[in-house]
């Protein structure tokens, strides 16, 4: 064999263990640098992985089997060859249900509208495995559909009731019955408002996320699998066809394993990047996520953001490069750039004036539907829920994730740590070829071609390792995921088991929120450890910004460092944020710098670091500025404790006089006002009132300890001011006995 | 002793003229049992080329011959042998049907499945042969797996490698092929 096919062996082999296609396409930059013929070589197999895996599914058995002389459709162990056969229609009883009429045709079967005998007489939907389709991996397939769906229970679902084998061998399904429009066509003939059409997307994202939730991901949302019935009035859509559902975890049946190979299955318009890319293996829930803001598109403008019949005409390779490259136009661009007639009719079916129409999607249904289509899928909302939460907050008025700001992304491409996976396997490889370029001529030799077959085997497993990493970084994400889902259904404690022992994830702003969320809980509790454990993950996933939430988040970090006596880690961590804020003109993120990196004393070098963002939020609250007094009372609160620190008592007292002036009823910062107040009654000898004082605030303190921690909001004090409270006081009480 | 059971010792003598002399013996009695099978005596059960090969095996050689170095010699005859009969006969369908007896096969990812079996035996032989002379290793596997219907285990064995490095060739020469055939469509 060449030393060329070698080489092209073992990096097919690598390149094949890599799932995420990122790190695959980083892998074959490295590997190939500059050598065109090989790259296009290795990506055209990585290419035909699927097909081929299909081409060789069957082994030429059924040549060799005998033809049969008619078809043996009721022979009890026969199974019709490919090309002849009697339509199953022809058979109208299948075991209980009779079959009344064809309905409908889906990816690999043929639906009737049946009726069911025994044990009780109803009408359901049947659906048997196409003629002239039923390889292993379809039956496979079947097999997968049917356990999975009978874990499934939701009211947006079609539920699974009975599966059998037809006399002829073929496996087919009952499902409920659903006696539904077309969402599209329902939403149109109806006029439903966007708002109307937002309700009932957040519907199906809920089922989509229960069946996430099973294990199962759909993998064909359109609108054709998604009907609308009417329950009560009230419109009621429920997902059928989990024709191609795939088990994410676990393995149903064992051949669940080769069932990946739908390599078009799918509908163009419908289908994710990844599910165009290469193998079906590399698909996700996070595919689903994609269709489902295919149909919020297509629900919002009348179109897809890609059409399908263009896709289809466009051949293969187009359709992929669109897929995988194109971006989509904005939906209100969309509306924007059609003529007016169409426009005016568009706007009909939505029962809404064409420019309200259109400002209606300008800003957040803009951003939430582009977040869905994503082209890199950590880039879309993790779960389908998160999706649901994000346009029921539209409809709410509050401020969705999907605009919160971009540049959060910005780095997030490929992490630093992938990186270093990167090189870490690009250098074996670049080993690999040199060691091969030294013995070129020993592969003249049969024996020594043996040996260099047993080294670059050797090389493989490194290469593969690597591989394993990145598939344990994507389990990951998995626990990720289903901690995320835990935690919007209150189960505080099993999301927290999941996630507890893994390392800090990529930034991503549903992570951040999920090991906030966990950090309060512990706080809320007193257990610190476990908070400041969680609450160090969301510090280092948050991309610092001039942004309000990231601020507070080291906020609810900072104080838990010096409750748990981690002075050094204290000391470093407000370096950091120092130096990270040290350019900001933002007051908040200035303040709240302030009052996080003054909790302990600090030395010369801090303050004056301190300076230009003590001047900031000093300048904020100049007379003729016009602040909220409850953020300007914090501020001056701050200011105060930077005054303090600096020995500048006069200022001090200035600052916490006004803050107690604009003090409008919150319990946290009164006491911190307090506690400052005696530290100074203190500094200036007045012992007597310094101690009235602290005792006071420690009697405030404890009551709130024993009564227990709420999470909190702005206006009535978060539990880490309380935190923050009690670390000053024991700082006051140790003054006073010093002195 | 049986003829088999000669030629097989000659070959572990190192008489090249015996391994060549071994497959028209392993591939008549491959044919005869195919036949068998076809002539209706048991309709409609599967007939794996894996299960022909075992039977085919059992028949020729004497039980107290079947050594190790024999097995091995006589599968890889008999996985060849296989070739040539699976494709002796997809081109005798074809002609019958009036075809011209060319491998025309659909390689379009998108329906695969709507080619005949009979397509793919052509097809993959045809382009085993340029592949035979590019790359053996592959060629080899493809022949034990996709002709001689062999698991992965029996080829780990076969050739004394890991089944896990039988997997691994396996997936190439897949890959590899497949290429090959869309290439030549």
């Amino acid at each position: 064999m060449t030393e060329q096919k070698q080489i092209e062996k073992a990096l097919f082999e690598a390149a094949r263990d890599l799932e995420d296609p990122s790190a695959r396409t980083a892998f074959l930059d490295q590997v190939c640098n500059g050598n065109v013929a090989l790259r296009s070589r290795l990506e055209k197999l990585l290419a035909v992985q699927a097909p081929a895996e299909k081409f060789f599914s069957v082994s030429p058995v059924s040549t060799v089997l005998p033809e049969p002389v008619s078809p043996p459709l009721a022979s009890p162990s026969g199974r019709p060859s490919e090309s002849v056969g009697v339509p199953e229609a022809a058979q109208p009883v299948i075991g209980p249900y009779k079959l009344l009429e064809r309905l409908g045709e889906g990816g690999c079967g043929v639906v009737y509208l049946a009726e069911q005998q025994k044990p009780i007489r109803r009408r359901v939907a049947l659906k048997i495995i196409r003629l002239g389709m039923d390889t292993e991996n379809v039956i496979a397939r079947f097999d997968a559909e049917r356990q999975a769906l009978a874990l499934m229970d939701h009211p947006n679902i079609a539920h699974a009731l009975d599966a059998g084998t037809t006399d002829s061998g073929r496996p087919y399904f009952v499902m409920e019955l659903v006696q539904g429009v077309k969402i599209t066509d329902y939403c149109n003939q109806n006029h439903l408002s966007t708002c109307q059409r937002l309700d009932l997307f957040i519907q199906i994202c809920h089922a989509i996320q229960h069946a996430h939730q099973k294990g199962v991901i759909h993998r064909d949302i359109k609108p054709s699998n998604i009907l609308v019935t009417t329950h009560d009035g009230q419109p009621v859509p429920k997902v059928i066809d989990f024709g191609i559902a795939k088990a994410t975890e676990g393995r149903l049946t064992d051949n669940t394993l080769y069932t990946p190979q739908a390599h078009f299955i799918g509908t163009p318009a419908y289908m994710s990047p990844e599910q165009a890319q290469i193998s079906g293996l590399d698909v996700d829930t996070r595919s689903d996520i994609y269709s489902l803001g295919v149909l919020l598109y297509e629900l919002l403008t009348g179109q897809t953001p890609f059409d399908s019949k263009k896709l289809i005409a466009s051949g293969l390779d187009e359709l992929r490069r669109t897929l995988l490259e194109r971006e989509p136009q904005l939906p209100s661009t969309l509306l924007t750039s059609l003529g007016n007639t169409e426009l005016t009719s568009v706007a009909a079916r939505y029962h809404a004036e064409p420019p309200l129409l259109i400002s209606s999607l300008r800003g957040d249904l803009d951003c939430i539907v582009m977040k869905a289509l994503e082209k890199d899928r950590r880039r879309r909302y993790e779960t389908a829920n998160g999706l649901a939460m994000d346009v029921q907050r539209h409809l709410n008025n509050e401020p969705v994730i999907a605009r919160q700001p971009s540049n959060i992304y910005r780095f997030q491409k490929l992490v630093r740590r992938n990186k270093v996976t990167f090189v870490a396997v690009a250098a074996v490889a670049l080993a690999l070829f040199a060691g091969l370029g030294l013995s070129t001529w020993l592969f003249l030799q049969e024996r020594e071609a043996r040996q260099r077959a047993v080294d670059a085997e050797q090389q493989q497993i490194h290469l593969r390792e690597e591989a394993d990493r990145l598939r344990h970084d994507a389990e990951n994400r998995q626990k990720l995921t289903q901690a995320t889902v835990l935690l919007s259904r209150d189960k505080m404690e099993e999301a927290d088991q999941l996630v507890a022992d893994i390392p800090a994830p990529e930034p991503n702003l549903e992570y951040a929120d999920l090991f906030r969320q966990l950090g309060d809980w512990h706080g809320t509790h007193a257990r610190w450890k476990p908070a400041a454990d969680r609450l160090a993950i969301l510090v280092r996933i948050n991309q610092p910004d001039d942004w309000d939430i990231t601020t507070l988040d080291d906020l609810r970090y900072g104080p838990l460092l010096i409750e748990l006596g981690d002075l050094k880690g204290y000391e470093q961590f407000r370096k950091s944020v120092i130096a990270h804020y040290q350019n900001t003109t933002n007051p908040l993120p200035a303040e709240r710098v302030i009052k996080l990196s003054l909790l302990a004393p600090a030395d010369s070098q801090v303050l004056t670091a301190l300076q230009p963002l003590a001047e900031i939020a000093s300048n904020s609250l100049a007379i003729g500025t016009n602040v909220d007094p409850s953020l300007a009372a914090w501020r001056s609160f701050s200011l105060a404790l930077f005054a303090y620190r600096c020995g500048d008592y006069a200022g001090a007292k200035h600052w916490y006089t006004r803050s107690i002036a604009l003090s409008v009823g919150n319990p946290s910062r009164a006491v911190n006002l307090q506690i400052l107040q005696a530290m100074m009654y203190n500094r200036l000898g007045k012992k007597e009132i310094a101690a009235a004082e602290l005792a006071s605030a420690r009697n405030t303190i404890s009551t709130q300890f024993n009564h227990g921690l709420e999470v909190g909001a702005g206006g009535e004090g978060f539990w880490f001011d309380w935190v923050f409270a009690r670390t000053l006081l024991d700082e006051a009480i140790t003054d006073m006995h010093r002195d | 002793m049986s003829d088999v059971t000669l030629l097989l010792e000659a070959i572990v003598r190192g008489e090249n003229q015996a391994s060549e002399e071994l497959l028209p013996l392993v591939y008549d009695e491959l044919r005869h049992l195919a036949a068998a099978r076809m002539a209706g005596e048991a309709a409609g059960q599967t007939l794996q080329p894996t299960a022909l090969v075992h039977e085919a095996w059992i028949r020729l050689v004497k039980e107290n011959d079947r050594t190790w170095r024999n097995r091995t010699h006589f599968f890889r005859a008999a996985a060849l042998a296989m070739r040539r009969i699976l494709v002796d006969r997809a081109r005798h369908k074809l002609s019958l049907k009036g075809g011209s007896g060319l491998a025309k096969v659909s390689i379009d990812d998108v329906d695969i499945a709507a080619t005949t079996m009979d397509d793919r035996i052509l097809a993959v032989d045809q382009s085993l042969e340029q592949l035979e002379k590019e790359d053996p290793e592959s060629a080899r596997i493809i022949t034990l797996k996709f002709f001689g219907g062999l698991t992965n285990k029996e080829v780990a064995k076969l050739l004394g490698i890991t089944e896990r490095s039988v997997e691994r060739q396996w997936a190439y020469a897949k890959v590899s092929l497949f290429e090959k055939m869309q290439e030549e469509t």
